[in-house]
């Protein structure tokens, strides 16, 4: 492969181009294959977008990568995911500390039915962090992350299921970063959602790579040109093509790609 | 035609909906209107068929005047009654008896054959209630018995009373000669006791006579006077008045001072005197105006000359051995002078009166059954047997017929609620005992004592469901491998669908004779298995990644149940030792050392050890619950979107975590449900009380005691309650309890449950 060689990480710049790697990664839920031989690096602190029409295994490979795909009956996996050189299936690494350090924002908005505050401190609370300063300080910078403190910091004691859909995805998104992951997952960040608040989330997304190594699954082509740095296309469980996003937009290697992203499929 | 209008007209058609859909969305509306309306009703029929039932108990009673009859212009002794009030007599001076019939108002009297001899001077009569015969004492110290001679024949639908005086022979009692001024006596079939107060120029004097029929061969022989008394030393002061009780076996006595002297015959053929006291002592007038027994003979009505009236009871007073008097009861005080004082054959009432002043009183429960200001100044009364009629004589020597109509005297609120003073008690107290040995039984019908059972067979049911049920659904909702829960909850359902007499036969037959000999192994048990599971998970999470990730998760309690296995046989067959080293008492039998717990709780708590007790009901009712409780709460519990179980794992939260801090609090309104509809049955629960809590109401909450709920206090009672009877009554006032517990239970829990949905809804 030639990932290196594809890799846009300039000279003197210190993020890995291997940060998170995957390698031949095969995945069955029961006899059903959902993933072919899989082998892609995933770049520290860029956005990377997984894109393909519907089923082709996209999310299922995001779900691997924090282990939430554990939570299903019946699934095995061959094959090896490294996060930072350490295999995520290492039988000595315990599933929930994985999972604090990989963050996942859902397609459906999910908050608890708690208060704004409860749940973004959630993940300290359950991490045993309960220092009253430590928590505001955390909803804040979260919630400034999640560019909604302005909008809820005068009512942060308040359901959070008394916010919008936008203002409820970004407070899942605060939740996720709260307790400073060193990935973020995105799945489908913005399909519910309605193109105002679909911007926001974008821009909140350019905001937080800075921060975090950002992997988006995406229906949306143009959502992944807006704001991804690289761009993995997948077909019915296989990856065919993964390069910067520029290079997969203006000028695809395969004619599947291109078919593809000018809509003649998917 | 155009054609396109017609392709225009079937298009439209197109969209039309069907008259069958219609028709059939209609009557499906109109069904389904009826039926809930149909269901509201029927409820609601029952709750007022209930109250329908229940109201008469809190009804006053109703009395009204019937007819009137003029008597000839006589000094009359005493006015007597047979049981329907239909023929009521009067005693003349000349000892003949005046009978006024009620249904034709004709007044006829009859004479007396006293056994030939001169006529006397009747001066005082007394009536034994119990015997209906009539004592009679005359002006020179004579006395004989006259029994009316009542029989009722009944035909053509009307019942005829007739009646055929009988007397014995006038017998001498205390100083010959000497003016008979009161006599009472007392029957208890081998012996009769007659008393006689008499005056001898001016003083006063005492005489009993004990009598004793003497068997023969032949048959039952005349009474003969087996010993005479002299009780005039017994009194400091005048006599008055003086009663003796059926059983003749005591004199009551009052004095002008206002004293009560209570002698009692004793085993060796002598009186003594037991009780000397003063029932108004307080009152500026300490005299006793009146004074009657109350039915039963247990307790005295007592009237002062200022109106107040008093009940005093026979009671052991704590500590004491012997039975004395003690007030009981205070009514509302009479204005003026009482001038009658009688009591009934039915029931604890009596009726006193000051001048046109009448109440009806009942000394349970303390009330003023009726009171009213009559057209006419009462001088003599009377109650009669059925407690149906009540007959009054005024000055003017008219005898007033009056319908006494008074299902429930001995209810109310009072009754079913209040502390009451029973006959032959010390104390007040909340009691149950709604049926007796004897006519005279004062019944208990306090539902403290059922409330009391139900909140405590509750309370142990819950105290061992709860826990069990709310666990286990957790466990199996959150934790469990998904498909050995298909396998539970089905289970768990047909658990629920058990009969609750089938857990009610083996709580009876089989649980509770174990358990009476095993609460040394259940309090092993109790102790050692949660702390058993607990060290378990904790040895579990302290292990090694790579080893735990061998067992699947929610497998995990397959390598837990061998162990838990062992350790229950364990416990439970180290029982016998643990009690005999921890529950050593003496055995109260045969004063030796023994190890036996059923001995050593009532040794060191001083409550009772019973066979069925709380803890065997806890068990079973709880068994009862259980399913019901799991059911709903593993639904609530599942139902929990799994996008907020993702939600929470990708925070990094473990299985325990994502369960209590998210799963739980969501679900809350349905666990909440959970519980109070497992609160609904077992406070609904009867079999299984019926069968295994030995039905005693009393009012404890010791464990190792039964208990009597409102439900099984229904099904063990109202095959036995005569119909329309208070008892009867009172049963459908603790269904009522019931219905309105239940009512009230699930509008709380529902107010609650709608406040927590809204609390956790999701989006």
């Amino acid at each position: 492969m030639t990932h290196a060689t594809e890799n846009s990480s300039r000279p003197g710049d210190d993020r890995r181009a291997d940060y998170i790697r995957i390698q031949d990664f095969s995945f069955y839920y029961g006899s059903k294959q959902a993933l072919f031989d899989v082998t892609m690096d995933i770049p520290e602190r860029q956005v990377t977008a997984f894109i393909g029409p519907s089923g082709c295994g996209k999310s299922t490979l995001l779900r691997n990568l924090n282990r939430m795909n554990d939570l299903i009956d019946g699934v095995r996996h061959e094959g090896d995911v490294l996060v930072n050189g350490e295999s995520i299936y290492d039988p000595h690494i315990e599933v929930i500390s994985l999972r604090k350090r990989i963050g996942m924002v859902f397609q459906k908005s999910n908050p608890f039915p708690k208060s704004i505050y409860e749940n973004v401190v959630y993940p300290l609370r359950v991490a045993g962090q309960n220092t009253r300063s430590v928590l505001d300080e955390t909803v804040e910078r979260s919630l400034r992350g999640a560019a909604l403190w302005d909008e809820a910091k005068d009512r942060l004691h308040e359901s959070a299921l008394s916010l919008s859909g936008g203002q409820m995805q970004r407070l899942c998104i605060a939740r996720a970063i709260a307790n400073r992951p060193e990935i973020l997952l995105m799945d489908e960040p913005c399909s519910a959602l309605d193109p105002i608040a679909t911007v926001k989330v974008e821009e909140l997304i350019h905001d937080l790579k800075r921060e975090f190594t950002i992997v988006i699954v995406t229906h949306n082509m143009q959502q992944a040109t807006r704001c991804s740095d690289r761009t993995a296309l997948f077909y019915l469980g296989k990856l065919i093509e993964y390069a910067d996003t520029q290079k997969i937009f203006s000028n695809p290697a395969q004619k599947q790609t291109e078919d593809y992203i000018t809509g003649r499929f998917g | 035609m155009d054609p396109t209008l017609e392709t225009d007209t079937t298009d439209r058609r197109r969209f039309e909906t069907g008259r069958m859909t219609l028709l059939i969305d209609r009557v499906m509306t109109w069904l389904i209107r009826c039926g809930g309306v149909l269901v509201v009703t029927v409820v609601f029929g029952i709750f007022l068929f209930i109250l329908f039932q229940v109201f008469p108990l809190f009804q006053a009673a109703r009395v009204h005047e019937l007819k009137t009859v003029q008597l000839p212009q006589k000094k009359f002794t005493i006015l007597g009654v047979d049981e329907w009030g239909a023929k009521p007599f009067l005693v003349e001076p000349d000892g003949n008896l005046l009978f006024v019939d009620y249904a034709s108002g004709q007044v006829s009297e009859i004479p007396v054959d006293f056994g030939g001899g001169p006529a006397h001077e009747i001066t005082a009569a007394g009536i034994n209630k119990r015997e209906q015969k009539l004592i009679v004492g005359t002006a020179d110290g004579k006395y004989a018995l006259v029994s009316p001679g009542y029989k009722s024949s009944t035909g053509e639908g009307k019942n005829e009373v007739t009646a055929s005086p009988t007397a014995t022979k006038f017998s001498d009692i205390g100083i010959p000669g000497a003016r008979i001024l009161d006599i009472a006596y007392g029957d208890s079939g081998s012996q009769k006791l007659v008393v006689a107060l008499q005056d001898a120029d001016g003083k006063k004097s005492v005489s009993a006579q004990l009598l004793k029929r003497k068997r023969s061969l032949l048959g039952a022989g005349s009474a003969e006077v087996a010993t005479a008394f002299d009780l005039t030393p017994f009194f400091s002061g005048q006599p008055r008045d003086i009663l003796v009780p059926a059983t003749g076996d005591a004199v009551i006595a009052t004095t002008d001072e206002g004293e009560v002297i209570y002698l009692s015959l004793q085993a060796d053929g002598g009186f003594q005197k037991v009780q000397t006291f003063q029932p108004f002592g307080d009152l500026a007038d300490s005299r006793v105006a009146l004074v009657d027994f109350l039915f039963g003979d247990v307790s005295l009505i007592l009237a002062a000359e200022t109106g107040e009236n008093r009940v005093f009871s026979l009671f052991y007073p704590k500590g004491a051995s012997v039975r004395t008097f003690g007030l009981t009861q205070e009514f509302p005080v009479l204005p003026g002078r009482p001038s009658y004082l009688v009591s009934t054959q039915r029931n604890k009432a009596f009726l006193i009166g000051a001048a046109r002043e009448a109440s009806l009183r009942f000394r349970t429960t303390t009330s003023v059954r009726w009171q009213e200001l009559l057209p006419f100044t009462a001088t003599k009364a009377v109650i009669s047997g059925k407690y149906r009629r009540i007959l009054f004589l005024d000055e003017q020597n008219r005898l007033h017929f009056y319908e006494l109509n008074d299902p429930h005297p001995d209810s109310g609120w009072k009754a079913l609620f209040g502390k009451i003073w029973y006959e032959g008690a010390p104390e007040k107290k909340w009691e149950w005992q709604s049926t007796g040995g004897s006519d005279d039984f004062e019944p208990k019908y306090s539902l403290v004592p059922l409330i009391f059972g139900t909140l405590k067979g509750t309370l142990y049911a819950m105290l061992f469901a709860v826990p069990i049920a709310l666990l286990a659904a957790l466990y199996t909702s959150q934790f469990l491998d998904p498909n050995l829960r298909g396998v539970i909850k089905p289970t768990m359902e047909i658990m629920a669908s058990l009969p609750s007499v089938v857990l009610g036969f083996l709580a009876a037959i089989y649980i509770a004779p174990l358990v009476e000999h095993r609460i040394p192994s259940l309090m092993l048990l109790a102790a050692g298995l949660p702390a058993a599971a607990a060290l378990f998970g904790w040895f579990w999470s302290t292990l090694p990644i790579h080893l735990r990730k061998r067992i699947r998760p929610g497998t995990e309690w397959m390598v837990f149940l061998p162990i838990l296995a062992l350790l229950g046989s364990l416990l439970w067959s180290l029982g016998p030792a643990f009690e005999s080293l921890a529950f050593v008492t003496t055995d109260p039998a045969t004063g030796k050392k023994v190890a036996d717990f059923r001995y050593w709780w009532p040794a060191v708590t001083g409550t009772p050890f019973d066979q069925r007790n709380s803890l065997v009901v806890g068990f079973m009712m709880g068994f009862a619950v259980i399913p019901i409780i799991f059911t709903i709460a593993e639904d609530a519990l599942s139902n929990v979107p799994s996008a907020l179980r993702t939600a929470s794992m990708a925070c990094g939260a473990s299985r325990w975590q994502t369960a209590m801090r998210v799963v739980l609090p969501t679900a809350s309104a349905g666990i909440f449900s959970a519980l109070m509809i497992g609160l609904g049955r077992a406070v609904g629960e009867t079999m299984i009380v019926v069968m295994a809590t030995g039905n005693t109401p009393i009012m404890e909450w010791n464990i190792f005691s039964g208990m009597r709920t409102l439900s099984a206090n229904i099904a063990v009672e109202l095959p036995e309650a005569p119909h329309h009877g208070t008892l009867y009554r009172t049963l459908f006032f603790g269904a009522l309890l019931l219905f309105l517990l239940t009512f009230f239970v699930n509008t709380v829990a529902e107010v609650l449950r709608q406040h927590l949905r809204e609390k956790y809804k999701t989006v």
